[in-house]
């Protein structure tokens, strides 16, 4: 095994949690909010119910392959050959997210606070603290997940406790104005943005916790409380600053927090709450950059994944501006098309390998039953 | 210029920091690897800070769904 780190259960759902929250906390309510305005909220709610369908399936490959990775389960079932080039189709689907997290931080970075600043320095001072962690291992990660995650609940109550004054409910109405199939384009787009990219986590999810059962109940647990808080921003970003401006700013939390004025003293907190993000978004982005290093490693059987984690770094960089010339075609992607890579990515490669899974273990045993009866 | 005196430089580090173990520990393949990575990484930022023209996988990546995207936000429109 590449990384002989374990972690506990308590720490695999503070990770869960933090991932699921991760990038979306930052961009998804406007996304959602242009695609059902007021409604926004209940697709979400619905998306956090056929959620747990998708983790539960993520599950069960889990117990199928109790000491597999995902690339090994990939490997065991399709060969080696088409293995390793659906294997390396996810180590590039791990690839991107890292890297479109790393744009998002540039960006955010850029635009809101150091305008005079270039986007690479700060990329690549984020993705230095991303090679450290992952350099030092899955439980280094953990524990700094689980030391972070205090700081980001307690931003993530002080937020919403300093913003609950400027609710205002006449937002949210009229209620179910959008229709339907908008509601479930925002379901599409919510599950593609929190809950299909868990898919990350059978990277080494089976194998490096330590007790299987009780993770299984963690992963529901974590992804739950990850979409009770992306809900609670959704919902607050559509009471207070209404669905038309949470349409149409880029970083609607953000905005959120500036809001925040209690009694006229409180106020202009917005860089303490953007450490929140901050937190999220390194999390997420160690998993992936994790996650897809040591794909890569498994795939290519060698013994250490640590020497990978520069030439990475480095491809990375240059990759995140190559492939984001600009914000209208990372918002066009991020509608259209990444709805339709993460599905095939979160859903259907995993169903399609569960169902190989089931049939060829049924096989199996077809076939032992078979030579008993001969013997 | 500088920039790619210093995408050089930044290779040349990451060589000096890597390389030594891996050597020692005789990993051969680990090495090839390892060169492979950050050839393509030095080159790759040397063309973008060049100003070259890189292919965007995206762009691909998009025409790949294209088909599906657009039938999803048809339906759902």
């Amino acid at each position: 095994m590449l990384d002989n780190g374990k972690i506990s259960v308590r720490q695999f759902r503070v990770l869960t949690i933090l991932f699921t929250v991760g990038s979306a906390i930052l961009v998804i309510p406007s996304i959602l909010v242009t695609d059902s305005k007021q409604d926004a909220w209940i697709g979400v709610l619905l998306a956090i119910g056929t959620g747990m369908f998708i983790i539960i399936i993520y599950n069960a490959l889990a117990v199928l392959f109790p000491d597999l990775s995902l690339v090994e389960i990939i490997e065991c079932l399709l060969g080696k050959w088409i293995g390793s080039v659906v294997s390396l189709t996810y180590v590039f689907f791990f690839f991107y997210n890292a890297s479109a997290l790393l744009l998002y931080i540039g960006d955010f970075m850029t635009t809101q606070m150091m305008p005079e600043t270039p986007i690479q320095p700060i990329m690549i001072l984020f993705l230095a603290i991303v090679i450290i962690g992952t350099r030092l291992g899955l439980e280094v990660i953990a524990r700094s997940a689980e030391i972070l995650c205090f700081w980001f609940l307690l931003l993530f109550v002080v937020l919403v406790i300093f913003i609950s004054p400027q609710i205002d409910w006449k937002n949210v109405q009229p209620v179910f104005e959008s229709g339907v199939k908008p509601i479930i384009l925002t379901t599409i787009h919510f599950l593609s943005f929190t809950i299909l990219p868990l898919i990350t986590f059978l990277m080494f999810f089976p194998a490096h916790i330590n007790q299987l059962k009780n993770a299984r109940k963690a992963f529901i647990t974590g992804s739950l409380i990850g979409g009770i808080i992306l809900f609670i921003i959704v919902f607050l970003s559509i009471l207070v600053l209404g669905p038309d401006q949470t349409a149409r700013q880029l970083y609607p939390s953000y905005v959120l927090a500036k809001k925040i004025n209690v009694g006229n003293f409180v106020q202009r907190i917005e860089v303490i709450i953007a450490i929140m993000w901050f937190i999220s978004l390194y999390i997420k982005m160690t998993v992936y950059f994790y996650g897809s290093i040591i794909g890569f490693a498994q795939i290519l059987k060698l013994k250490n994944y640590r020497f990978l984690t520069f030439p990475f770094g480095m491809i990375m960089v240059t990759a995140t501006i190559v492939m984001h010339p600009n914000v209208v075609y990372i918002q066009t992607f991020d509608a259209k098309t990444w709805p339709v890579y993460g599905l095939t990515y979160g859903l259907l490669l995993p169903l399609l390998l569960l169902g190989l899974a089931v049939l060829r273990k049924k096989g199996s045993r077809k076939r032992k039953l078979q030579s008993n009866s001969r013997s | 210029m500088w920039g790619i005196a210093g995408i050089l430089l930044i290779a040349l580090l990451i060589i000096i920091f890597e390389v030594p173990s891996l050597w020692k520990s005789k990993q051969k393949k680990e090495l090839w690897v390892f060169f492979l990575l950050l050839i393509f990484g030095v080159g790759l930022s040397i063309a973008k800070s060049l100003a070259v023209n890189i292919p965007n996988p995206l762009d691909w990546i998009i025409a790949v769904y294209k088909p599906f995207s657009d039938a999803m936000m048809n339906i759902l429109k």
